[in-house]
């Protein structure tokens, strides 16, 4: 009997370790193509793929590259369900066609994404090859288990990135494809969703005397409208609703305040504008760090600012605490509410007469000015390669990266009935039809409707006005404690104070851990 | 002396025989236990050695932090609170899921007619996903679009249901009865099929009015199905979280983050596989004395 539990305690042992020791680890990938002896590095030739248009840097590749040598490979990405998926997926075939690299595309919620990606990467399994690389949820934890981009930069015999890494926003392609330092580069900018203001334009036009009358300014939102005049504004439209004075809305303002990221996102934008930020050291937000320090959610702007945001709430539309993103969109879009601080890729929803009823009835502007300046949230992401993947695949997916990131495949994301997403390259925007396309009322802006909140998201990526959370492994946790706390002090259960204070708190328990 | 060495000799054959047979079995068997561990006992090994790791830094050399991580998550606050809001779910839950399953199945029982397609229609919700079940009360409860919200607006509430501290955890508790009651009447309902008519013609002769008859003979009689349908949605409320996760995602204010949420925010959303290992540890310890609890019950009724 001894002898026989040995021998099951010696297979059990055996077995567990086998587990615990299941890691391979991955060697050098060859990126060279695969027939680089036919290849002339000097000459570059145009990509034979469709919808490039005069004006916009070409995708190319060496003499003599073949687009067709990973025929047959297939590749899984895994993206949060965005536009500008939707729109690769519904234009897939463009891809597929030229190089027979089949792509499959699993499109759903940004926490199942990071669950799913969290789970592959620790397995090191590559089920995905493609990810979607959130900066702040995935990148900045997971950067180790992406592929470096870099060796493909520094491959002749590989197309290139078409028009080089300067065609993309410096800012946004340091948060979305660095971590801690410059000497890896994982992912490269594939949607740019930035928080901007949106309004509507008939009520401010109707009732823009009214106001004056009574309040002594002209209303109408622009660049110089400060947080206390949106409140005031925001309080006074809610009232004149309550009254019966007004008809045409129920609310002045909406915000995506349920417990969820998107509160923390609604919230930066005032913290920001104060001044405050979440940790007391600088500049974590681009490249990010491992070491984030100390919580700065103990100070008095913080305070300030979760005081205002909590007396805004208090004059907007209720149901603001069980929308995220897109609820507060679906109510702003139902006609409820005057203005809402938005991502700004839901101009399209807004002007779709499908989905709104206040089409043509909506403008957009940068966020209120807060006692420092502006801040816009921005929420873009990247799009890298899973480093397991084997060496065929990590080629194949670059290729695809190449193209879906290229100018020509932004515009056709732009353009295309999906509800488009707004390019991360700088030339598309200096085509003429995307310069016409931000004015309201030109055929272009119909045919383009997210340019239609360009012109004040232009302004919001400017270095000053846009606001980047921190980008370190700890986000995720750092982020729950925020919204959580918030929505605990948007439910009456705690004080401003009470709520920065137990985010401070939890933020340094955590990072001291 | 030839009787004696002959009971010798047949006992080493019988005992031969046995280990022969033993043999056999266990070579046989061999294929299913290694199936088991590696599905079950390895994972649990592993549960119990990734709780005094720290996986923050590196998946795949995590650091030996010894009883940090036990300390971490029994001194967090979130911890306990989301334990107290799972007694209310699963305690509230189970109750209005027996009364109302159990009272379904003997209306169910005593139709003269038409039981198949009553049991067919209640059954229904049995057969949707849990994730589509909190897609359902989402979109029911929308303030911007959801029926619920509109027919409760005509009643003069105003509420934003799902974004209310003090409606939230009703409301997922409501779409879990909604759901899962149906389960409950189903098993009740072949308990009772399955009563032996004596008992019930003897409470007859004895003149019993139905609430007597019910209390005294069919309750008792069917006290242990309604203990196995008890035990099985016991353990599945426990670890269902798709509906909170699609319906409020734990909030508003944390009301509905009960532990089983709380276990896959840490370790699925914050890759804390060390905390996670703890959360799911203390799970276990609480469904297997729940398990227990009504077995020891069931044991007790025979």
């Amino acid at each position: 009997m001894k002898l026989k539990k040995y021998i099951y305690f010696t297979i059990f042992v055996f077995l567990f370790l086998s587990l615990i020791a299941c890691s391979t680890e991955n060697g050098e990938v060859d990126v060279a193509s695969e027939n680089n002896e036919n290849i002339n590095p000097d000459v570059q030739e145009p990509a034979p793929f469709d919808g490039w248009v005069e004006g916009l840097p070409q995708i190319t590749a060496p003499e003599g590259f073949d687009w067709k040598q990973f025929e047959g490979v297939e590749l899984n990405f895994i993206s949060e369900n965005t536009p500008p998926s939707s729109a690769i997926a519904a234009n897939i075939e463009l891809f597929e066609e030229v190089t027979g690299i089949k792509v499959n595309i699993e499109q759903t919620d940004l926490a199942t994404v990071v669950e799913k990606v969290g789970l592959d990467f620790n397995a090191q399994s590559a089920k995905y090859h493609l990810i979607y690389a959130d900066p702040y949820q995935i990148l900045a934890k997971q950067s180790e288990h992406f592929f470096d981009l870099n060796h493909f930069i520094n491959e002749s015999t590989m197309p290139q990135i078409p028009g080089g890494l300067e065609d993309f926003s410096a800012s946004q392609l340091e948060a979305a494809g660095y971590m801690g330092d410059k000497e890896e580069l994982y992912a490269l900018p594939y949607d740019n969703p930035t928080m901007v203001l949106a309004y509507r334009t008939d009520v401010f036009e109707k009732y823009k005397d009214l106001f004056e009358e009574e309040m002594g300014y002209d209303w109408t939102p622009d660049e110089d409208m400060t947080w206390d005049e949106y409140y005031e504004i925001a309080k006074w439209i809610t009232e004149k609703a309550d009254e019966g004075v007004i008809t045409e809305v129920e609310y002045g303002t909406g915000h995506q305040a349920k417990q969820h990221d998107s509160l923390m996102a609604d919230f930066s934008n005032i913290l920001a504008a104060n001044g405050g930020d979440y940790f007391e050291k600088d500049d974590l937000g681009t490249i990010g760090s491992t070491d984030p320090g100390a919580s700065a959610m103990d100070s008095d702007i913080a305070i300030e600012s979760a005081e205002f945001y909590n007396k805004l709430l208090q004059v907007a539309d209720p149901g603001s605490l069980s929308w995220d993103w897109t609820g507060v969109a679906e109510g702003f879009a139902s006609g409820n509410i005057a203005m809402i601080p938005e991502w700004h890729e839901f101009s399209a929803m807004f002007e779709d007469e499908n989905s709104s009823n206040i089409v043509g009835n909506v403008a957009w502007t940068t966020m209120p000015t807060g006692k420092e300046g502006k801040a816009h949230t921005y929420g873009g992401t990247g799009i890298g390669i899973n480093k397991y993947a084997s060496d065929e695949e990590i080629k194949a997916a670059w290729l695809f990266i190449v193209w879906s990131t290229s100018p020509q495949a932004q515009y056709m994301i732009l353009k295309s009935d999906e509800g488009g997403s707004t390019p991360t390259r700088n030339s598309v925007y200096e085509l003429e039809d995307v310069q016409k396309g931000m004015e309201p009322g030109t055929p272009e802006s119909e045919e383009m409707p997210n340019l239609l909140a360009m012109k004040p998201t232009l302004k919001a990526w400017e270095s000053e006005n846009a606001y980047m959370r921190p980008k370190i492994p700890q986000w995720p946790q750092v982020d729950t404690f925020i919204f959580t706390e918030l929505s605990k002090m948007l439910a009456g259960q705690q004080t401003p104070e009470e709520a920065v204070k137990e985010i401070a708190d939890q933020t340094n328990r955590l990072t001291n851990k | 002396m030839q009787t004696n060495v002959d009971k010798a000799w047949k006992n080493k054959l019988e005992a031969k025989r046995i280990k022969k047979r033993f043999s056999t079995e266990f070579w046989m068997l061999l294929p299913s236990m290694i199936l088991l561990a590696i599905i079950s006992i390895f994972p649990f090994l592993y549960l119990i050695y990734a709780s005094f790791m720290d996986f923050s830094i590196s998946f795949e050399n995590p650091e030996f932090i010894g009883l940090g991580n036990w300390k971490y998550v029994l001194s967090d606050t979130l911890f306990w609170s989301s334990w107290g809001r799972t007694i209310l779910y699963v305690g509230i839950g189970l109750v209005l899921q027996l009364f109302i399953g159990v009272g379904m199945a003997l209306a169910i029982f005593h139709l003269p007619k038409g039981k198949n397609i009553v049991v067919t229609l209640w059954m229904i919700p049995v057969f949707v996903a849990p994730v589509v079940a909190g897609l359902l009360g989402r979109y029911l409860l929308n303030s911007t679009y959801g029926l619920y919200d509109w027919l409760l607006s005509l009643f003069g509430m105003e509420t934003q249901v799902l974004g209310n501290i003090s409606t939230s955890m009703p409301a997922i508790i409501l779409m879990d009865v909604w759901e899962w009651t149906p389960l409950i009447t189903l098993i009740v309902l072949a308990g009772l099929n399955s009563l032996s008519s004596e008992p019930l013609e003897a409470a007859d002769v004895d003149g019993a009015n139905y609430f007597q008859k019910l209390t005294y003979v069919i309750l008792p009689l069917i006290a242990k199905t309604i203990v196995v349908a008890l035990l099985v949605r016991s353990m599945d409320i426990l670890r269902f979280v798709d509906k909170i996760r699609i319906a409020t995602e734990g909030g508003p204010a944390d009301s509905t983050k009960v532990v089983g949420y709380y276990l896959m925010e840490v370790a699925f959303k914050f890759q804390d596989f060390g905390s996670g290992s703890v959360l799911g540890l203390t799970m276990l310890v609480v469904t297997i004395f729940l398990g227990q609890f009504f077995v020891k019950f069931m044991m007790g009724k025979e």
